[in-house]
């Protein structure tokens, strides 16, 4: 009997080793080495010298961090809710019945699938003043005057708009097939019985529709918040983090101070900062995930 | 108001597509010829002559199948290795299930962009950066994978397990031949999600590489757009073919590919 459990116990660990093996050497053992980093002066020759808390105290006061994390907060909060609403907006498009339904849901999703390096490129060309896409249709259709210019990339506020714009056409199909496939679920005698009490579009939207899509919304949301927390390489792409670093996110900090300045241990501890706000924001997610399932 | 809508919907089309679509015109351009107007694009001349030109004096096909390859490399193994692991959690009952479990589940919380530095540091401590092999096996082990397989290897009856069981086969047996089966749909998804997942990783190939012979798209494609200048043929051409393996596989697998993103939303 006691020999059985071993076996089975043997047995479980050698269907569990390949996963945990990689999983311990590439996640585990990295965010613990990662902590003892950060009490050094580490480079990347790895010249090391113990400074215990220093790195600590440097960071609390690093103007730089705190602004870098201010963007990546900025570049949430300007794409978090038009990811939202743009993703139940094309839904709506692809989930009413016509003939096109189909060639909408692979056009909204197709530039999901494209590099990030490509669809950055793309969207930098696209807002290039003189030849870019954005300028030419603004001039063809009269909304931008002849002879001038936006100068989309070089002005702070614009490059932003830029960044965010480009990012949503990029990455929305994610959020555009989860909204849909949770629209499909949704029964259509509810819709008909609604018609029957002569309820109009807007009344069924706001009736039916949404408050059916709220836990997923809420999932979304999350996700998108934490994802667009980790934003670092359409930034890098498109502006450089400028200008004058106005726009250079919290992970291109951490990168540029890693392997720029070299200066790895404080890089690390950066990025035990990120550390905390992303598991704070993950913890959050969770919570409203247990409690939607227990309401459920 | 029918009418409202539907202008309103393929107006919404026409923006998603005018970028792909300007991409794949100016690419066939010549080279030096100024398009400046959406007139433009229907145009002619057109000529396929920067794409020889490209292919021959780059790197860019090498880089698209490096590409291909770790991201075909990190999705079977990556599939292979969550479900192995997931199938225990599941099904195999052992002493430390449930730990092993909140071990696996902890991960999830862990994001990689935040213990890069130390990643960098373990992988050059063994001797990981600039290799395929660097590129691949930090990759391979998701929790987000076994976390979902988990749950669906959950939904198989386990009389389906006993049954096989009392014909005499053992673990290996079930999992081959009625969980794999079964689960089928759950495990394309994942692929598919893997797969993407690679496809655009940027940060850990953009730390770890130096050699230009090891480069992913995300990596090689910034290196060539910064010794293009002068128009945008050449840039154009490098964004297309970089981009139609992966359209043509996107239009051929589509509805798979959207179901295993609507699957994604069990992350939440």
């Amino acid at each position: 009997m006691r020999m059985s459990k071993l076996r089975a116990d043997i047995q479980a660990l050698l269907y569990l080793l390949p996963f945990l093996v990689i999983y311990i050497l590439f996640t585990i053992w990295p965010m613990i080495k990662g902590v003892n980093m950060t009490f050094y002066k580490w480079t990347l020759i790895r010249k090391m010298k113990y400074i215990g808390w220093d790195n600590y105290s440097r960071m609390i006061h690093d103007k730089d961090m705190w602004a870098a994390i201010g963007h990546s907060v900025i570049f949430v909060v300007l794409t978090t809710p038009t990811m939202v609403i743009l993703a139940i907006v094309l839904a709506m498009i692809a989930n009413r019945k016509s003939r096109l339904q189909r060639l909408y849901r692979s056009v909204f999703f197709l530039p999901s699938v494209l590099s990030v390096a490509v669809a950055s490129f793309l969207g930098l060309f696209v807002f290039q003043p003189y030849t870019g896409l954005v300028n030419s249709v603004l001039h063809l259709v009269n909304l931008l005057p002849e002879n001038t210019e936006i100068f989309w990339l070089s002005e702070t506020n614009l490059s932003w708009i830029a960044i965010a714009l480009i990012t949503l056409w990029w990455t929305v199909g994610f959020n555009f097939i989860l909204y849909l496939s949770a629209m499909q679920e949704i029964p259509d005698e509810i819709y008909e019985a609604a018609r029957l009490d002569g309820a109009n579009d807007r009344q069924i939207f706001f009736r039916i529709t949404f408050p059916y899509l709220n836990p997923i919304t809420k999932t979304i949301t999350m996700l998108q918040i934490i994802a667009s927390f980790k934003v670092f390489m359409q930034i890098y792409i498109i502006t450089g983090g400028g200008p004058l670093d106005k726009t250079r996110p919290i992970i291109q900090l951490i990168y540029q101070t890693g392997f720029k300045k070299n200066d790895l241990g404080y890089a690390a501890t950066m990025s035990y900062m990120l550390f905390a706000i992303l598991l704070v924001l993950s913890i959050f997610q969770y919570w409203l995930n247990n409690r939607k399932g227990a309401n459920a | 108001m029918k009418n409202v809508y539907r202008v309103v919907s393929l107006l919404f089309a026409f923006v998603f597509v005018a970028p792909v679509v300007w991409m794949l015109v100016v690419s066939i351009k010549e080279e030096g010829m100024k398009i400046v107007t959406v007139v433009d694009w229907f145009t002619p001349p057109y000529s396929f002559a920067v794409y020889d030109q490209i292919l021959s004096a780059t790197k860019l096909s090498n880089w698209v199948l490096n590409s291909f390859g770790v991201a075909v490399c990190v999705t079977v193994l990556t599939v292979i290795i969550a479900a192995l692991a997931a199938f225990v959690l599941s099904k195999l009952p052992f002493r430390y299930r449930s730990f092993t479990f909140f071990f696996v589940l902890a991960g999830l919380l862990v994001p990689g962009e935040a213990i890069i530095i130390p990643l960098y540091q373990v992988a050059k401590d063994m001797n990981l950066l600039n290799s395929y092999e660097g590129l691949i096996i930090p990759a391979l082990a998701s929790p987000f994978a076994v976390i979902v397989l988990k749950s669906f290897f959950d939904g198989v009856p386990n009389d389906l397990l006993e049954s096989v069981q009392i014909d005499g086969g053992g673990t290996w047996r079930i999992f081959r031949s009625i969980m794999l089966p079964l689960t089928r749909p759950a495990l394309a998804s994942m692929a598919i999600l893997t797969f993407i997942g690679s496809w655009n990783n940027f940060l850990w190939p953009f730390l770890s590489l130096t050699d230009d012979n090891l480069f992913t798209l995300p990596m090689g494609i910034p290196t060539l757009m910064s010794s293009y200048s002068e128009d945008y043929v050449k840039p154009m051409v490098v964004n297309t073919i970089a981009s139609l393996p992966i359209m043509l596989l996107f239009l051929i697998f589509e509805r798979q590919i959207v179901k295993g993103v609507s699957l994604s939303g069990i992350k939440g």
